[in-house]
């Protein structure tokens, strides 16, 4: 929280603003020169460790976990709905993906999108019941979900292969969305990434994100404001749903093989999507992207060092992030760098 | 009809556990308002404490339960004082910490065990008991007794002692108990340590029961949950009847429908009763909402 | 004489064996200011949430234009043009000033630049254009209070009801709050004003209602009023037993 006097000192009364307050305001072209500017950046890294093929396998990591946690931040930042639920939107688009390309030879590029609807309508159908319940209760409800998805992932084995997992068959080719070298992976994912920080940027510059903010800032003022709660909160959901079924559907097409327990683990995609848009910064628009470049380089990392002797150490070194970062660091990276650019701004006196 | 009797001894005994680990849950949500994702890690805790006795002192789980329930008391009131205290009113920032120490508490234990199960023999877990011409593990009637118990001592415990009082007092209105002159954060300290005893206490009766796993905390929190939510948040009574109700549920749907889909049917179920009574079956209209709500 | 904009017709609400408003009745014709008033406990926060949609009325209907609101969400009664202040000040503590108006302004204006440009307008009106950019949640009370005036009046209503809007205040905020009520009335907005405060319904000098123990005991101008002995001895003869 900004302290009081922070904030006199940040808009003194006797300043006069030169422009008006209302051309201040950011709006999506406003934004956009930022968001460019940083997939430029990007981009850069990938071009800078194209020679590299695992340091450019790490990468594509990074960017499909920055998409997803980007994606998670719209109804888990923007909107204050703590969703645990959100592997379950990651499964639905894998093996929708999956099974369509399998099944009836669809290629993959189309059935992310399939995957995108198919992922967004089960969230707006579980939350509906579930958006009664406000915070923590909100996140145990989500989390039974997941573990309700498990069991039917489990069960319908047409579908997922059951507990022995799915594969899909190694066939070269761009259209079966299946590539030889990491290079191309690398920009898929980053393709992924791009295509969620613009509907990021497009949510938050629009009327639907600042619903969304109303909403987590207060239902009941938000309510008077004429904002249907409910609905707000359900297209906050299902557009974070959809990305985060094409999300899925990559992942899948990359790994190729995964059974339920895997795609629906709650340390692996659920949790690790809000805990990457908290350390980067909840409820803002690059936060995602740099909690993704900290943390799962620092993962793969811990799991190649010391994972072989201590089965779960990366994720011990993940809760303590955790922890960490809700004792200490609220806002996050961008927090911190906000807070270090208005010390720089003005000096104490 | 002996399949149906079958079943539902099964699932009161299935619910006497559930019961005896969402006590605590409620007692801390009740109180000071936090969901404690990282309880079931607590249970899971009690039962590799229950082994630790048995390995190293070659202890009976029923008699490492007097130096473990000490030990976790404390254990609780640690970290209710240095990850919780600092987190009030923020409840997002609660649930990120709560989660937080339930994937450390599983991994630090993974790591520690390398993952092998072990289990914790007592000399009555092989006993068993015929009831209505079933076979009943006396460890089980244990455990239900000893939710029973922990159930009404914690509720005379509530009503009659000056702490207890303070408890209640703290959980109708925190303003109003601050001004009466009790210490809050006190009271906050040991009521998490109570739920964390009271957890430790359904670890140390578990162990023989089942066999150990760092996973098997997570097994416990959504039923418990689900009891939470059914019973009613903050209500002993109704956590200890919501423990059955989930239970039944789980071994009507485990033998008439399914296995694998128990949790779907509980969830159904969880989801119908926040639709039709949000607040429970035993809590106070309303109490759903306070997740998001300060008391000051 | 003009068609009632807001009309409270025999508007009762029972929780359980109490009942909080019974059979409360009158009219507002747009651009009127009318206080309602009424010793604590009377019932004026009960009726308030009624109009709001926070409660719906165990009798009675909430007509608002020729259409009867009594059912509907308070989020739909806002679209349909009740604006409201909250007793307990709620803002937007995240959102900046402006973001905050804009919440409200978007309602009429779907393009960000247009409702930005909305909300600038109303922070002008209510005097915190200069506090545009800083976060809500460093607001002073005074200020906030104004916030919310301003939000509600970005929805552009037909009605902007206003919940005890000067609690907490001190004499000199008051002042500068009625003064910006009193200059909105002068520009044809329509104020329904719940108030605790007898010196802040004595400087509006219009229309007041009296509420006593859920029931309208009178209703007339702020000299009758206050003047008259069953009012005098709601709130005079209860603080004497008290």
């Amino acid at each position: 929280m900004t302290s009081p006097d922070l904030a006199a000192a940040a808009a003194p009364r006797d300043a006069v603003p030169r422009r008006s307050a209302a051309s201040r305001v950011k709006t999506f072209a406003g934004e956009l020169p930022l968001a460019l500017l940083v997939l430029g950046l990007v981009a850069g890294l990938i071009w800078a460790l194209s020679g590299d093929s695992f340091a450019l396998n790490i990468l594509a990591t990074t960017l499909l976990f920055a998409g997803l946690a980007g994606a998670w931040n719209i109804i888990g930042g923007f909107g204050g709905q703590f969703s645990l639920a959100h592997s379950v939107f990651f499964a639905v688009g894998a093996y929708t993906t999956a099974n369509l390309y399998l099944k009836l030879g669809i290629s993959p590029w189309l059935g992310i999108w399939a995957a995108a609807a198919l992922s967004a309508a089960v969230a707006a159908l579980v939350s509906w019941p579930v958006f009664r319940l406000r915070g923590p209760f909100f996140a145990i409800a989500t989390m039974a979900f997941t573990e309700v998805a498990l069991a039917i992932g489990n069960y319908a084995e047409s579908l997922t292969g059951g507990t022995r997992g799915m594969s899909i068959p190694f066939r070269l080719g761009i259209q079966n969305m299946i590539f030889r070298d990491r290079l191309s992976y690398a920009l898929l994912m980053f393709g992924f990434m791009a295509l969620s920080l613009l509907v990021v940027v497009a949510v938050n510059r629009s009327r639907l994100g600042y619903y969304l903010q109303a909403v987590r800032d207060n239902e009941q003022a938000a309510r008077a404001a004429g904002i249907g709660v409910l609905r707000v909160k359900l297209t906050g959901m299902a557009i974070s749903a959809a990305l985060t079924g094409i999300g899925g559907g990559l992942f899948f097409m990359q790994v190729r093989v995964a059974d339920p327990a895997a795609m629906l683990s709650l340390f692996e995609f659920g949790v690790k999507f809000a805990l990457i848009a908290l350390i980067g910064g909840l409820g803002t628009i690059y936060g995602p992207l740099l909690g993704a470049l900290v943390i799962i380089p620092l993962e793969n990392w811990l799991r190649a060092e010391i994972g072989g002797t201590l089965p779960g150490a990366n994720l011990i070194v993940l809760s303590l992030f955790l922890i960490g970062a809700a004792l200490f660091m609220k806002h996050g990276i961008v927090g911190v760098g906000r807070a270090i650019a208005a010390r720089v701004r003005r000096p104490r006196p | 009809m002996a399949d149906l009797v079958n079943v539902v001894t099964v699932g009161i005994l299935l619910g006497g556990i559930y019961a005896l680990v969402s006590v605590g849950l409620n007692l801390i949500f009740g109180v000071i308002r936090i969901v404690n994702f990282a309880q079931g890690e607590f249970v899971m805790l009690g039962m590799y404490g229950a082994y630790a006795g048995y390995a190293f002192l070659r202890l009976d789980p029923y008699v490492s339960l007097l130096v473990l329930l000490p030990l976790f008391f404390l254990f609780g009131a640690v970290v209710q004082r240095l990850l919780l205290a600092p987190l009030r009113n923020e409840p997002s920032m609660q649930i990120f910490a709560t989660f937080g120490l339930l994937m450390l508490i599983e991994n630090v234990v993974l790591a520690l065990t390398r993952g092998t199960a072990y289990s914790v023999p007592s000399p009555v877990s092989q006993a068993g008991i015929g009831l209505f011409g079933i076979q009943v593990g006396v460890v089980r009637l244990i455990a239900l007794a000893a939710a029973t118990a922990a159930a009404v001592g914690l509720g005379l415990f509530l009503r009659n002692t000056m702490p207890g009082r303070a408890i209640r007092a703290v959980a109708q209105d925190r303003a109003a108990a601050t001004l009466m002159g009790v210490d809050v954060e006190r009271i906050y300290m040991i009521t998490f340590g109570i739920g964390t005893a009271l957890a430790g206490l359904a670890g140390c009766l578990l162990a023989p029961i089942y066999s150990l796993s760092p996973q098997i905390g997570t097994s416990f929190i959504l039923p418990a949950f689900a009891v939470v939510v059914l019973g009613g948040l903050g209500s002993v009574l109704g956590a200890y009847v919501g423990g059955f109700v989930v239970g039944l549920t789980e071994a009507l749907a485990g033998y008439y429908l399914d296995p694998a889909l128990k949790y779907a049917v509980i969830f159904g179920v969880f989801v119908l009763v926040l639709i039709v009574r949000p607040s429970g079956l035993f809590g106070k209209v309303g109490a759903e909402e306070v997740g998001l709500r300060d008391q000051s | 004489m003009t068609a009632p904009l807001l009309s409270v017709r025999g508007v009762s609400k029972r929780f359980g064996g109490l009942l909080a408003v019974n059979d409360v009745s009158f009219d507002m014709v747009p651009g009127e200011l009318v206080s309602i008033i009424g010793p604590n406990g009377a019932g004026k926060t009960t009726l308030f949430n009624l109009l709001t949609g926070q409660l719906a009325p165990t009798a009675g209907a909430v007509v608002l234009d020729g259409h009867d609101i009594s059912r509907l969400s308070p989020n739909r009664r806002a679209r349909l043009g009740l604006g409201r202040t909250f007793q307990i000040s709620q803002t937007l503590t995240s959102l900046t000033v402006i973001e905050n108006v804009m919440v409200g302004a978007f309602l009429h204006r779907r393009g960000l630049r247009r409702a930005a440009e909305r909300a600038e307008e109303v922070l002008h009106l209510v005097g915190l254009h200069d506090r545009a950019a800083i976060r809500a949640g460093t607001l002073t009370l005074s200020e906030r209070r104004r916030l919310e005036v301003a939000r509600a009046l970005a929805l552009e209503p037909r009605v902007v009801l206003l919940d005890e809007v000067m609690a907490g205040l001190n004499p000199t905020e008051v002042g500068e709050v009625v003064d910006l009520v009193e200059r909105l009335h002068g520009e044809g907005h329509t104020f329904l004003v719940i108030e605790h405060n007898l010196k802040v319904v004595r400087r509006f000098a219009r229309r007041v209602i009296v509420i006593e123990r859920g029931a309208k005991l009178v209703e007339g101008t702020a000299e009758e009023v206050l003047s008259d002995p069953r009012v005098v001895e709601a709130y005079v003869g209860r603080k004497r037993a008290a």
